[in-house]
């Protein structure tokens, strides 16, 4: 997509060059791009599974410090893509400009996120985890997934009430680096700070609120 | 507390690393003529009509349109939600925040499509991102998108495909070329049905 938003990041290099993101730049095709992801997803759905993401009360953890692994492993997960893809860049093996974020659209993304973050209490899944747990016959993980399609099919048959709102306050896509005015490695590190204090302080609140059995 | 010694000791080095390497190594303020050449020879600066108008249909609030022509040609008509920097005036202090910008995709018209690549190449010039050129211009948008023509019955499928997206999208967007003659008629959100006989009212000048 020529007329994709670049940030200006690399600039314009002119020459043809091999580098990522492999679909965008057509060193991939679409076919083969959808093969990947079809693994990818395998391995996912796997890995999150069999480090029992598909148990609500191992979710529910993290909310009462009795078991962090869910903020461990998204914090991992968020730290190893962003420095993989920071050095990448500065190898020059891909472009970050092409690199898809989705559109920041404010007054949608908090109150989407209040009423994620609520199904995510009540229900005790997020939507990811909701089909792992729904794939290895977990019966609470069958009707939060017929949730999710309710609440689908409900917000797309009422899209035009929602419209508005939804559209409302579009940023773009903004980075929080952009908008402190460092550089982006330099956020890097204070996010990895940030994530290995994370870490210290769930180590901690695993051995202060300890439970036997969940 | 093992595995998180181990964790720190990969990742808080390669975090400082990271943190090191001036960033913007690469980043070219100017284009050199042989880069601007090849963009402009590749046609990368265009956006096709067909796109805009999805997005206009769409809501897509990443579009942003600039007419580049006069403001009393804007004034007569102009696209839906557009804004209008003439040309002449693309240099202003007050527009570049809008031209240099990496939140919008900006669409520059004019009657035909000389104008707006005249805006774009400058802009271009100064070393800004995301700015695009609309195809055809206005005149294209009046003729092929607001009032699209039947396919004969012999064309390919891709052709009654666009026929069809452009009748609905004309539809939606006022088709049929809403052109205010009378002072009291902004009419740029009316929707109204394609009439394909006002297909004539052409925006006046052109290139």
């Amino acid at each position: 997509m020529p007329w994709h938003i670049s940030s200006g990041k690399t600039g314009f290099n002119g020459k043809e060059e091999k580098m990522g993101p492999l679909a965008p730049n057509l060193i991939i095709s679409e076919n083969t791009n959808f093969l990947l992801a079809f693994f990818i997803g395998i391995a996912f759905g796997w890995v999150l599974e069999s480090s029992g993401f598909s148990s609500s009360r191992k979710l529910a953890g993290v909310f009462y410090g009795y078991d962090t692994v869910v903020l461990k492993v998204f914090f991992t997960g968020a730290v190893t893509a962003m420095i993989g893809l920071l050095f990448m860049s500065l190898f020059g093996w891909i472009d970050l400009s092409l690199v898809y974020v989705n559109p920041t659209f404010l007054t949608s993304a908090i109150v989407g996120g209040v009423i994620m973050g609520a199904g995510f209490i009540m229900g005790g899944f997020c939507p990811g985890t909701s089909v792992c747990g729904a794939a290895i016959g977990k019966i609470d993980a069958m009707v939060f997934v017929v949730g999710i399609f309710l609440g689908i099919y409900g917000f797309a048959f009422s899209y035009p009430w929602w419209e508005k709102m939804y559209m409302a306050k579009y940023l773009g896509e903004p980075k929080v680096s952009t908008k402190l005015g460092i550089s982006d490695g330099l956020f890097g590190l204070l996010l990895i700070l940030v994530a290995i204090g994370m870490f210290i302080v769930a180590e901690w609140a695993e051995k202060k609120f300890p439970r036997e059995e969940y | 507390m093992k595995p998180l010694k181990l964790l720190a000791l990969i990742i808080i080095p390669l975090g400082i690393i990271i943190a090191a390497v001036p960033a913007d190594r690469v980043k070219h303020f100017r284009l050199t003529p042989d880069e601007l050449l090849q963009e402009a020879g590749a046609g990368m600066q265009f956006i096709s009509p067909d796109v805009v108008a999805d997005m206009l249909v769409q809501k897509d609030p990443s579009l942003r349109l600039i007419d580049v022509r006069t403001p009393e040609e804007f004034d007569a008509y102009s696209m839906p939600n557009a804004i209008n920097i003439p040309l002449s005036n693309l240099l202003a202090d007050e527009y570049t925040d809008i031209l240099n910008q990496h939140t919008y995709v900006n669409v520059f018209y004019s009657n035909g499509s000389v104008y707006a690549n005249q805006a774009w190449m400058i802009t271009r010039q100064l070393g800004y991102d995301n700015n695009f050129v609309l195809e055809g211009g206005l005149n294209y948008w009046f003729g092929n998108i607001l009032s699209p023509e039947a396919p004969s019955v012999t064309s390919p499928d891709e052709e009654f495909a666009k026929y069809d997206f452009r009748k609905s999208a004309a539809a939606a967007l006022g088709g049929g070329g809403v052109v205010s003659t009378e002072a009291e008629a902004p009419a740029i959100k009316a929707v109204k049905p394609p009439v394909t006989a006002r297909a004539k009212k052409k925006p006046a000048g052109g290139c």
